[in-house]
């Protein structure tokens, strides 16, 4: 279980996080939707501790990441994947090597079984024999699937999702969320996504949070969602320029 | 093709570079490489200063050959050096080292030698070895001739030199000139009485030839026994005869001897050679007379005076050096400047200029006398007393001088200056960096109870040889004066102004 | 009066970001040291760097290193003609390159090719996430992008400077015996004669000093890119400029305390 208590964040005078509060609960799908630079992407590294908060706590099991010391982070960490909007591959390195960082970077296993496992991880995302190629030689949703793939790769219980269907086609964008609805049964993951397709949010997520102005300002069932009065979330729910959100 | 690994070329690059430092390092080390071609001979010079291993040999400025060794054996240097195989080196060579110009790079020369056919063997030895010319050795034999040379120059100088040395060279030439005219006329006045002369002697031998050709004559007739003598011989009458003339030729000769007739005249005439005699001993006297310090001449060839004027002349002239070369001496420790000074005050949109003649007599010790022409002009104060209290009015006068006169003493990198700053009593600190370059200054002065003393802080960085730029604030403690300021400098030391004081006295 | 303010005040905070640059890189530099003091190297990603870092610019460094050395002994002799002491061109060339030119010149090839690469490659790294790819994964990016680096090119331009100092006195003697036929024995028994141990080590630690400077720039530069493709650019750019100033006043001061 993951809970941001009260989370104050700014980045030189420009409020991002105002007093956020949320709870994210084990082995479900949580969706964070948002405007675009409405401070989600802020909000996931919070969760992982890229970003430390100006004020407020984030509980992770037990523990306040805030308070953390680099150490005890990376060891918190170890719970966590995370893809990124671009994958962020390595561009350095081939496709098996980008899987098998996290790997070599943290177990102790025989290269032949870190093999073993890349191939797992590629086969379940759908995506076998691209072992020995570059990510400059990959498709955009190809990458996102090595991503996923490489944030997979040493059983994490909790996976991040940073848009992961931004700049895809739409059949590309069914696949990739059913591929991680597949992969969240597969490993019963708690996964947490920030997106601003309304459409995948509210068809994947167990739960759906609604993040304006640096704070929460609905969460629940997709349902509540879908039925929810407020007017800032039906305007994004429509998809109007009409209503209180000012686009220009 | 497997291309070959990261590690395999990191590491192939570091083991070269690694060998070309061991070489580098071997070669700075140690002796390197050279031609080892050609053969070995070898020479012992006295002294081989400067020339190095791998120097050029050469012969008629074509190189043929470098140094192979230097070494020292019985005090002396023994060269080897390494010829090319196709030149010979004749036997009696002549071997030597040289210079290239002044300053360049020693190298052996070798001048062929003359017998051809006799060439030097494989480790054979030079037999004619050239000195070196030691060119401290040269300096030093130019120096003594130079010292020769400046002693004739100089005792000619004390003869020549000078008006009298003038006016007495002349009088020996017109002297001179006077004593061959002399000669002249005395032998012009002789001149008819030895046309005479000859011409007497002449005669008188043209008579004797006829004499003895007649004489001649006879006595071939005699021997014939022709004529007259030819009985003569026979006759003792003729004997008698002859006896007499034999005797009256004797009464002749008597008779020149005692100066009788034209001949004995000629051979005994006394005017003539006392005439001749009076000549010489005139001359004779001219020379005694120079000796004995008479005459012009003699005199300065001989006149102790002379000598000691010269002398006493030369002692003074020294004295006159001593008494400059002190001069010239406190006037080298004594600098002085002179300079300028403007600053730009922003705040107040005026300016300040400073005037000031800075005299250090010593490295250490500074005198600052100054003029500063301050915008604000110079306080003044009035107390006046109206019903018994005392109010004290400050009027700032506008065309008023400020003045600037302080001691300072400067230890290591900080001078320490105090008196009048601005007409007030104050201080100054100076710290030196960079070279003396960057000058940093602390001033406090103006100290007046009612109100807080004026401070100034600023820094002076030389940017040309007589240019400095300053910047600083001004005043900073009093909120209603102070201001930033910036601005500029000129200093100079002025060597004129240097002489002038030198020559005033100073108490040091 | 307010322009010259302004003009002043520019001055100043030109001055005072530099400062701020360095104290920033000096921090970046400690927390690199203690990593590599804190764990063990990552050899295969330190070779990979040397390769690139050393290897890859071993053409360029010798090119420059032997043009280097030839004009120097071009421009000597031209002077040096003139005292006729022609034969001093080697041992100037030799101690021009061991002391200055050699670690300079290589320094500043490498931080051309390598310093603006290292900036560009860890700016795209941090501009698409990678680099917080990298702490999401647990793993230190200091440690695995940053040290290597650094350590790379402290052990390689000293390399690639020995490279330079030896293709500079070739290119010397190239041009000063065999083109202006300077006395070859007297040529080289100057550089020997001349040049000291102190001067090759000396210039050497130097090298190894700039390496140090430019691949903590190009790092540090890299590292906090910001702004996408435009922010790869200029941190690019940045870190040419200021290692190559740090590496010409550094070497000043390395001058004066060594020599």
């Amino acid at each position: 279980m993951i809970q941001l208590i009260d989370i104050h964040k700014s980045f030189k005078k420009q409020k991002v996080l105002d007093g956020l509060n949320l709870e994210i609960e084990d082995g479900k799908i949580t969706v964070i939707i948002g405007r675009s630079g409405g401070g989600k992407s802020v909000l996931l590294k919070h969760i992982i501790g890229l970003i430390k908060p100006d004020s407020g706590q984030v509980i992770v099991d037990g523990d306040d990441i805030a308070a953390m010391n680099e150490r005890q982070l990376n060891e918190t960490r170890k719970k966590f994947g995370m893809l990124f909007q671009e994958a962020a591959l390595f561009d350095s390195m081939n496709v098996e090597d980008n899987v098998a960082f996290p790997l070599r970077e943290h177990t102790k296993k025989k290269e032949r079984e870190i093999l073993e496992i890349v191939k797992d991880r590629l086969q379940a995302v759908g995506l076998p024999g691209v072992e020995k190629k570059m990510p400059s030689e990959l498709s955009g949703g190809m990458r996102k699937r090595v991503g996923l793939a490489r944030a997979i790769a040493l059983h994490p219980r909790i996976v991040l999702f940073d848009e992961p269907t931004t700049g895809l086609d739409p059949i590309m964008t069914e696949a990739i969320d059913k591929l991680i609805v597949d992969t969240q049964k597969m490993y019963n993951l708690t996964c947490i996504i920030i997106s601003h397709d309304i459409k995948s949010a509210l068809e994947m997520g167990d739960k759906v949070a609604m993040l304006y102005e640096g704070r929460i300002i609905e969460e629940g069932t997709p349902e509540k969602i879908n039925n929810s009065e407020n007017p800032i979330l039906r305007q994004f729910l429509s998809g109007s320029l009409e209503g209180p959100i000012s686009v220009i | 093709m497997r291309s070959i690994s990261t590690e395999a070329k990191v590491g192939l690059f570091i083991l070269i570079a690694l060998i070309i430092l061991g070489y580098m390092s071997f070669q700075v080390g140690e002796y390197g490489f050279g031609l080892k071609k050609g053969y070995i001979v070898t020479a012992v010079f006295d002294n081989v200063t400067g020339l190095e291993r791998d120097a050029a040999v050469q012969i008629a400025g074509v190189e043929v050959g470098k140094v192979e060794k230097i070494s020292l054996v019985d005090g002396k240097a023994l060269v080897e050096l390494r010829i090319l195989p196709n030149v010979q080196v004749e036997k009696d060579a002549t071997i030597s080292i040289k210079t290239h110009g002044i300053l360049g790079d020693k190298y052996v020369d070798i001048v062929p030698g003359e017998t051809k056919g006799s060439y030097i063997a494989e480790r054979g030895q030079f037999q004619n070895v050239e000195k070196q010319a030691d060119i401290d050795k040269l300096l030093v034999e130019l120096g003594n001739i130079a010292e020769d040379i400046r002693v004739v120059t100089g005792a000619l100088r004390k003869v020549v030199g000078g008006d009298a040395g003038e006016s007495n060279l002349s009088a020996i030439i017109t002297n001179v000139k006077e004593l061959t005219a002399n000669l002249n006329s005395v032998v012009k006045a002789n001149d008819r009485k030895f046309t005479v002369l000859v011409d007497n002697l002449t005669s008188a031998s043209k008579q004797m030839e006829q004499t003895f050709a007649s004489l001649s004559e006879i006595t071939g007739k005699v021997n014939q026994g022709e004529g007259t003598l030819g009985q003569l011989v026979t006759n003792k009458g003729v004997f008698e005869k002859l006896d007499n003339t034999l005797a009256s030729i004797q009464t002749i000769t008597e008779k020149i001897n005692t100066g009788e007739g034209t001949l004995g005249q000629l051979v005994t005439n006394k005017g003539v050679f006392e005439k001749m005699d009076n000549t010489l001993a005139s001359i004779q006297t001219i020379t005694d007379k120079i000796n004995a310090g008479q005459g012009t001449i003699g005199k300065l060839v001989n006149d102790e005076e002379t000598v000691t004027n010269l002398n006493s002349s030369l002692k003074s002239i020294d004295k006159s050096m001593v008494g400059i070369n002190r001069f010239v001496s406190k006037a080298d420790q004594f600098r002085t400047f002179l300079g300028y000074r403007g600053e730009y005050f922003f705040e107040k949109s005026d300016g300040k200029s400073y005037i000031d003649v800075t005299i250090q007599p010593k490295e250490d010790k500074f005198y600052i006398l100054g003029l500063v022409s301050d915008p604000r002009g110079r306080r003044k104060t009035y107390d006046r007393i109206t019903d018994g209290v005392t109010v004290r009015t400050e009027e700032w006068d506008r065309n008023g001088l400020l003045f600037n006169a302080q001691i300072g003493k400067r230890f290591n990198d900080l001078l320490l200056r105090g008196g009048l700053l601005e007409s007030t009593g104050g201080f100054g600190v100076d710290f030196f960096a960079m070279r003396d370059n960057l000058k940093l200054t602390f001033e406090a002065f103006d100290f007046d109870l009612d109100r807080d003393p004026h401070m100034k802080v600023f820094g002076e960085y030389q940017i040309l040889k007589h240019l400095y730029l300053t910047a600083g604030w001004d005043d900073f403690l009093n909120r209603d004066n102070d201001s930033l300021f910036a601005g500029f400098a000129i200093r100079f030391e002025d060597e004129d102004l240097k002489y002038l004081l030198t020559s005033a006295p100073i108490p040091k | 009066m307010n322009r010259l303010i302004q003009a002043i005040d520019r001055f100043g905070r030109s001055i005072l970001w530099y400062v701020e640059e360095m104290g920033r890189i000096s921090l970046f530099f400690i927390s690199a040291l203690s990593w590599l003091v804190r764990s063990p190297l990552k050899v295969r990603l330190v070779f990979k760097q040397m390769e690139f870092v050393g290897v890859k610019s071993i053409f360029v460094v010798v090119l420059t290193g032997t043009f280097t050395g030839m004009v120097m002994s071009l421009q000597g002799y031209y002077g040096f003609r003139l005292f006729s002491a022609e034969s001093l061109v080697g041992s100037t060339v030799a101690l021009g390159m061991t002391r200055e030119l050699g670690p300079v010149l290589t320094a500043l090839m490498v931080t051309a090719r390598a310093g603006s690469a290292m900036a560009a490659e860890l700016g795209t790294m941090k501009v698409t996430e990678q680099i917080d790819a990298l702490y999401v994964m647990a793993a230190n990016p200091i440690r695995h992008l940053i040290v290597p680096r650094v350590v790379a090119s402290i052990a390689m331009v000293p390399a690639l400077t020995i490279v330079s100092d030896f293709m500079g006195i070739m290119g010397g003697y190239f041009v000063g015996v065999k083109l202006l036929k300077i006395n070859e024995g007297i040529f080289l028994k100057n550089i020997y004669k001349l040049v000291g141990l102190d001067d090759i080590y000396n210039g050497l630690i130097k090298a190894a000093c700039f390496g140090l400077i430019l691949s903590l720039v190009g790092c540090y530069k890299g590292f906090t890119t910001y702004g996408g493709a435009e922010g790869v650019g200029r941190a690019t750019t940045e870190a040419v400029v200021i290692a190559s100033i740090s590496i010409l006043i550094s070497d000043y001061f390395l001058t004066a305390l060594m020599f």
